[in-house]
This record gives C-alpha cells, sequence and structure tokens, in this order.
C-alpha cells in the first residue's frame, strides 16, 4: 500500500475508557476501580497498520477488544466508518462483527479442540448467517490462502504445531471478508523462525486485500518492522504515538525512550554502541490510580506539574503526538 | 582452561508412544569465568542438555556420555547424592518462570537460608545476615522486610532478583540461567540483565545462559552454541556467530528476526517447514528437510564437525571442500 492510499479514516477512538469493578470479597464494603483504559483516543486509516506496543498490565489488549466489542466500554466513541459502536448492544453489533475480526495471541488456547478445522474456520460465516455451500467454497479457498492442504481441514488442532494453528487462526478471522482485524501479541507464543512466516503472511494479506490491522504486542522489533504508525501505552493511557520512522528516531517521551533502549538488539556492534536506560522499579497497579502522569514514579524528568494532572495529548510536530508535561 | 568438559552426551526420554531423543550426541566445554549462550527454537535440546549435566531429569529420561567433567570431577559416574552436593553450592541455577521455581508456602528468608544452612554449614543467624547481603547485591529495596515476605508478595523482575541471589548465595563456580528474562516485560528484562553483567564482572563465575532470543545473548555472552533438533550446529564467538556464521540454520534465524536499527524496509526471510520430530528425528542432518542448501548427503549422514578456526566449529557438508560454495541470502551485513 502507497502513502497517498492510506487516508481515508476507518475507525476514530474518542476518550475510550474501560473499567473493571474489583471485588474484595463478598463481606467488604470497599470499591475499587481498575482503570484498564483511561482515556485513550487516536485513529486507524484504511489499509494501514498500527501498532500497539506497552508491557503487561498496560492495557493494550483491553483497547483490542473493547474496539471489536469483546468488551462494552466504560465511556468513549468507537467510530467505526462513521458510526458510533460504542453503545450498541449484542445484538446490534453483529452485523458490525463481519467488518471486524480478531487473532489471538495463544494458538493453543483460541481453537476449540473439538472443533475440526474446517468448522473453526467457517464458524463466523456461520455465526452471521451465510449458506452452508458458501461456507464450504470459502473454507477452502481461506485453507490454500493461509498456506495449508485442503486434507488437513478435518483433523483436529492438537494434529497441528503451534504455526499452523496460528495460521488456521488467521484463516478463521478473513472468513467474513473483514476489513479490520486486531492482531493481539499473533507471534509471541511461535519460535523465532515461524514468527517470521506468519509477519510475512499478515504483511502478503495486507498488500492483496488492503485490510487494516491494529497490532498488539510488548516486541518492539516487531511492532517496529510491521507497522506504518505506532502508539506507545502506559497503564491505561497511550503517552506518545507517530510514525513508526518518527517514533524511532525522534522519540519524545521518558517511557518510549527507555522502552526503545531496552530492546534486546541482535547486532553485537550495534548493541556495544547503543545507551540503555534502565528503568528504576516496577510498574504500578492500575487499581485507583493516583492523579497526575502515569509514569512518574519512574521517570527521570518528574517535575512539580507531573503529579497534579495527566497531561494532555498534543501535535508536537504533524502526526506526532506526544502526553507529557517535561518533554515536548 | 575448562571448567565444565561434555562429550558425547545423549538423552533420551521413555515416554508412552515411543523414544524421544532430545539430546543427540554432542560435546562442548565451558571455561572458568566465561559467559556463554546457548540458543535454538523450543525443542532444540538446550535445557534438556544442562538438566542432563546437572543431573536434574526425571527418571524416564536415559543420560549416556562418555564424560561429564565438571572442575576436575566426573559427573556422569556420581550417585544422586554426590550430585546433590553440588547442586545450589558449587553450580547455582536461574530458572524461566520465577513463580513456579520458588515455594509459595515458605517465606523467602527460608529459601534464601536453606541452601547457605546445608551447603556452607551456617547458623540461622548467620545465614540470615547473608541473606541479606545477598538481597542487597541483587538490589531488591528494603531487604530486612522483604525477607519475611512469602514470594507471592513479589513481582516478577523482584522474584526473578530473589532467584539470582539464591543461585549465587554460596558463590558457586558456573550459574546456569535457563531463559531467566523470557518472563518479563522488557523494561525489566533490561535490568535483570544489567544485574547479571555486573555480578558476572564482581564474581568471575562461569554463566552458561540459555534462551531463544539471539537479541538477548548479543550483548551479553562471549561464546555461543547454536543448537538445532538435539545436536549443535554452529559454535564460536559472537563475532563469529552474528558477522561470519556459515550454517544455513544459524543464517535462517538471523534473518527471521527484524532490526529496528535499520532504515529502510527489508522483508523478512524466514525458515521454511517446520522443526523435526524428535521422536523420529531425521536421519542425517536435522536441518536438511529445511535447508535450501541440502545435498543429498546431508539426507543420510550428520556433517562432522569443521574447525574454522579459533574455536569456530560448523557442523554442515557444505564445509567439505568438494561442495558448493554458498553464501548468506536475505539480508547481508555491509
Amino acid at each position: 500500500m502507497t502513502e497517498q492510499k492510506r487516508s481515508r479514516v476507518l475507525m476514530e477512538v474518542r476518550d475510550l475508557q474501560m473499567h473493571f469493578p474489583v471485588n474484595h470479597g463478598l463481606l467488604s464494603r470497599k470499591h475499587s476501580v481498575l482503570k484498564a483504559v483511561d482515556g485513550v483516543s487516536f485513529s486507524l486509516l484504511a489499509g494501514e497498520t498500527f501498532g500497539l506496543v506497552g508491557e503487561s498490565g498496560c492495557g493494550k489488549t483491553t483497547v483490542g477488544r473493547t474496539l471489536v466489542r469483546l468488551y462494552k466500554p466504560t465511556a468513549g466513541e468507537i467510530l467505526f466508518d462513521g458510526t458510533d459502536i460504542a453503545p450498541l448492544a449484542e445484538r446490534e453489533v453483529l452485523p458490525y462483527r463481519r467488518r471486524m475480526q480478531m487473532i489471538f495471541q495463544d494458538p493453543y488456547a483460541s481453537l476449540n479442540p473439538r472443533m475440526t478445522v474446517s468448522s473453526i474456520i467457517g464458524e463466523p460465516m456461520r455465526l452471521q448467517g451465510f449458506p452452508e455451500a458458501e461456507i464450504r467454497e470459502r473454507v477452502r479457498e481461506l485453507i490454500s490462502q493461509v498456506g495449508l492442504k485442503s486434507d488437513h481441514l478435518s483433523r483436529y488442532p492438537h494434529e497441528f504445531s503451534g504455526g499452523q494453528r496460528q495460521r488456521i487462526g488467521i484463516a478463521r478471522a478473513l472468513a467474513t471478508r473483514p476489513e479490520f482485524i486486531v492482531c493481539d501479541e499473533p507471534i509471541s507464543a511461535l519460535d523465532v523462525s515461524i514468527q517470521a512466516q506468519v509477519i510475512n503472511m499478515l504483511e502478503e494479506l495486507q498488500e492483496k486485500l488492503g485490510i487494516t490491522y491494529l497490532f498488539i504486542s510488548h516486541d518492539l522489533s516487531m511492532v517496529s518492522h510491521i507497522s506504518h504508525r505506532v502508539g506507545v501505552m502506559y497503564l491505561g493511557h497511550l503517552v506518545e504515538m507517530a510514525d513508526m520512522r518518527e517514533l524511532y528516531t525522534h522519540n519524545l517521551h521518558p517511557y518510549t525512550q527507555a522502552l526503545m533502549s531496552a530492546v534486546p538488539i541482535a547486532d553485537p556492534d550495534v548493541a556495544a554502541a547503543s545507551q540503555r536506560i534502565v528503568l528504576q522499579g516496577d510498574v504500578p497497579a492500575p487499581i485507583d490510580p493516583p492523579p497526575g502522569c502515569p509514569f512518574r514514579s519512574r521517570c527521570r524528568y518528574c517535575t512539580g506539574a507531573c503529579a497534579e494532572t495527566m497531561p494532555e495529548m498534543r501535535e508536537v510536530s504533524p502526526g506526532h503526538f506526544l502526553a507529557c508535561h517535561v518533554k515536548g | 582452561m575448562a571448567l565444565l568438559e561434555v562429550s558425547g552426551l545423549r538423552t533420551t526420554f521413555h515416554i508412552g508412544v515411543g523414544t524421544v531423543q532430545a539430546v543427540r550426541g554432542i560435546s562442548f566445554h565451558v571455561d572458568k569465568g566465561e559467559f556463554i549462550g546457548i540458543v535454538g527454537e523450543s525443542g532444540s535440546g538446550k535445557s534438556v542438555t544442562m538438566l542432563s549435566v546437572m543431573g536434574l531429569l526425571p527418571q524416564y529420561a536415559e543420560v549416556k556420555a562418555d564424560s561429564i567433567r565438571f572442575d576436575g570431577r566426573e559427573l556422569s559416574q556420581m550417585s544422586p547424592r554426590e550430585l546433590r552436593s553440588l547442586h545450589g553450592k558449587e553450580i547455582g541455577m536461574i530458572f524461566q518462570d520465577p513463580m513456579t521455581s520458588l515455594n509459595p508456602l515458605f517465606t523467602v528468608e527460608n529459601q534464601m537460608v536453606e541452601p547457605l544452612r546445608i551447603h556452607l554449614g551456617m547458623s540461622r543467624e548467620r545465614a540470615r545476615l547473608r541473606a541479606l547481603e545477598l538481597l542487597h547485591q541483587v538490589e531488591i529495596p528494603n531487604p530486612e522486610q522483604r525477607l519475611r515476605q512469602y514470594p507471592h508478595e513479589f513481582s516478577g523482575g523482584m522474584r526473578q532478583r530473589v532467584m539470582i541471589a539464591i543461585a549465587i548465595a554460596c558463590s558457586p563456580k558456573m550459574v546456569i540461567a535457563d531463559e531467566p528474562t523470557t518472563a518479563l516485560d522488557v523494561t525489566i528484562q533490561a535490568q535483570i540483565l544489567e544485574l547479571l553483567e555486573n555480578l558476572k564482572r564482581e564474581m568471575n563465575t562461569s554463566v552458561v545462559m540459555i534462551t531463544h532470543d539471539l537479541g538477548v545473548i548479543a550483548s551479553m555472552c562471549s561464546r555461543i552454541l547454536v543448537m538445532y533438533g538435539g545436536v549443535i550446529c554452529e559454535e564460536g564467538s559472537v563475532r563469529d556467530i552474528f558477522y561470519r556464521a556459515r550454517h544455513p540454520y544459524t543464517w535462517g534465524l538471523l534473518n527471521s528476526i527484524p532490526r529496528i536499527h535499520h532504515d529502510s524496509h527489508e522483508k523478512l526471510v524466514p525458515i521454511r517447514g517446520t522443526p523435526p520430530d524428535m521422536l523420529k528425528p531425521p536421519e542425517g542432518c536435522p536441518f536438511a528437510p529445511r535447508c535450501q542448501y541440502c545435498m543429498p548427503v546431508c539426507r543420510r549422514y550428520m556433517a562432522p564437525p569443521t574447525d574454522l578456526g579459533d574455536g569456530h566449529l560448523v557442523h554442515c557438508h557444505l564445509m567439505h571442500p568438494k561442495a558448493p560454495k554458498v553464501e548468506r541470502g536475505g539480508l547481508q551485513h555491509d
């Protein structure tokens, strides 16, 4: 896909919030709220890959699941092709499900072990009420599209390796010809040599079919390889967002800088020449977070203002957004 | 000088459906004070190799070796009892998942004091002081309070620090770290790697790092063994492996990882096919079915090691003088 083609906004997310109540036990009067996603805004252009990175617990998976409405958001808007799908009831979401699908992290847990490959891949179409003959034909087309053979169709998931299972998961996601796919850590359970196979396939499918991806991963080197634009999340907030190249060369947020420098580089000379910023401490819990910037407890540049208000997301240069009181 | 010398190690697992040939005749050595990396994908035999050396495998595993010499003693002849006296004392271990390798029912103090009392015969009070010192050494804040806590009160990174503290408690000659950072987030991984590097510098211990992540070992290790299908396919210095690799599998591994520091968008070059089934491993070179340079001989016989100098050993028939000359394809280093 060329730069010119990626201009139509497919999805716009405005101030998305997803809070979960935390139970302190039957007799406890304490009510806490886990703010998994707390005010995230971004847009996805048709045909692009938007990478979402962050460490475990930062809310990146919750964002992905909320966008395809596996969760009903606490607040905020999700404009999909102009319609706000955030407030829709489960039944009203169904027509949109045809247009958006998901690929899951664990290829072992995300395929029903009691279903054959052909019924797994056909399931989304069956739920959408496609005629059986059309499903059969489409399933045959899909299995070859993901590089498996049609005699694999009558087998069960346990007969396949991790990489092959992930291909089955991808075929299932493609079944209803979606415009948008959330890829939630699609390769982190796979071996290095198999990861590249799956990544290349996702790229080829995008070139051929023009699908928009939200690519969620903690592996910054893979995200930077596949994504056009990247958003960095920390504790339920988007802290920086830019074009991949821009983010790599001109990152501004102290967390992005630490995250970038922490990625192990598979090249001894480059690794020796680069400076590693080692953050102190752990990610705080997102339950009842204190006001202010979520990163301030680990930030080297923290000032008084950081403890008071959450920094607003602002555009520091065209297409480069940053939420930080100190930098930019 | 070699601290550990292993030759002809074979490990098989007898399970219901047959025999898994996890390690199929490998020889290697670890020098004193050396930081060595073993890389390979899941099922390549990298963890089983070190567990076999330690004698930590379950009953249904069969370990055979011509010799396993550690610090002048023959481990393969030792009784389980004698081996146990080495564990934790002369050889420390750090495992992948710090949650399952610490006992949830005992406080951290309990678990840290145990090896000190058993191996070094310390009194409870002295052992406690040493434990405090160790927690300090692995940079855990408030060690006094932390000692009284249980593993579940620690975060993943902190638990791994406790594991490291236990592993180095008796100042072992060798530490085996089996995927020590795989379960951790990148910024926490950076903390742990830095800690390991500092400890290595201070203590002059040999460290064997087992990992699937080439990025982790590039900056840490001095020498690397690349394993595939239960055999070593290439070994050499870090620079030999990253810049002068000669085995097609090593090329494949290097070509299939994205490089964040490169400007242009390069397509990844994956290795086609899937790793071998170790119940019925291929007769010849285990990589032959996936190798684009495979020759008829590769399917029949395992290749002998070819020494390219300075300990750079390649187990590949392409090294034979009469074999066709091939170069690493895909992404080329300039």
